[in-house]
């Protein structure tokens, strides 16, 4: 299994999914950045949070000066183009990503859209949850992927976009 | 930076589609009841999508204004 590194954006969606320890079916160990844990006060995220944390499968990553430096450049760099920008945590996750080749986790476009049209990023693996779904219906720990995302959209209030879908065989996800 | 420049073109359009979204399925009721804060908060939400700078104004944590947004003002999460 590999290794994932989780922006606010995927927390604050994935915490309100009912079964969502089956991320842990799917990564090792899920970092979060300093500002990221920063963002979050909700008592349900923090719940999960630190139930995480206690286990093992969470970990905090601090911040580091050469990544941070490289983060601020990306973020300044975004916001130069006519497309929504990168934010700091998003661009540290980005940055660690290519860095240390871990899964970037999150729901944020500007970091989607980033991997997409930027040459430096695109070997960046990013996740969104309906990629996490998909890799749990693959590995077997859900029965019906079409299933799973119904529910995970209905309890998230996620709505993916029709080429997020796409990407699965339709506007439900075909399996 | 060398961008992409027809996936730049895409994500452009992709994140009109998105607020296209936001904007249909906002609860425009509740928006206008709140406060100034938290009503610019939200509608600069639905314009933008940027969830991070829409909490800073309502002041408020950004799960907890993403949760509200969600639950309260019905604008999905969408790009």
């Amino acid at each position: 299994m590999a290794d994932a590194i989780a922006d606010t954006s995927f927390i604050v969606d994935w915490v309100r999914y009912s079964k969502s320890e089956l991320l842990f079916k799917v990564f090792n160990v899920v970092y979060m950045p300093e500002s990221v844990l920063a963002e979050v006060e909700s008592e349900r995220s923090l719940i999960w949070i630190s139930k995480g944390l206690e286990r093992g499968v969470l970990a905090v990553l601090p911040e580091l000066p050469d990544i941070s430096r490289e983060a601020l450049n990306l973020v300044a760099k975004s916001r130069r183009l006519p497309v929504r920008p990168v934010d700091y945590p998003e661009a540290f996750c980005m940055v660690v990503g290519k860095r240390l080749n871990l899964v970037v986790l999150t729901e944020n476009g500007g970091a989607v859209a980033l991997r997409d049209y930027d040459p430096e990023y695109s070997g960046v693996e990013v996740w969104r949850g309906i990629d996490v779904l998909y890799a749990l219906w693959r590995s077997g720990h859900i029965n019906s992927f079409k299933d799973e995302l119904k529910l995970y959209q209905q309890e998230t209030k996620r709505t993916y976009s029709r080429r997020d879908l796409a990407k699965y065989g339709g506007a439900h996800g075909g399996q | 930076m060398e961008v992409n420049e027809d996936k730049l073109k895409e994500w452009i359009e992709r994140f009109r589609e998105a607020k296209e979204v936001r904007r249909r399925y906002a609860n425009w009721e509740f928006i206008r009841s709140q406060p100034p804060k938290v009503r610019v908060a939200l509608e600069y939400y639905v314009e933008t999508g940027d969830f991070r700078t829409a909490a800073k104004m309502a002041d408020m944590a950004v799960d907890e204004f993403v949760n509200m947004a969600k639950d309260q003002a019905n604008i999905p999460s969408t790009d």
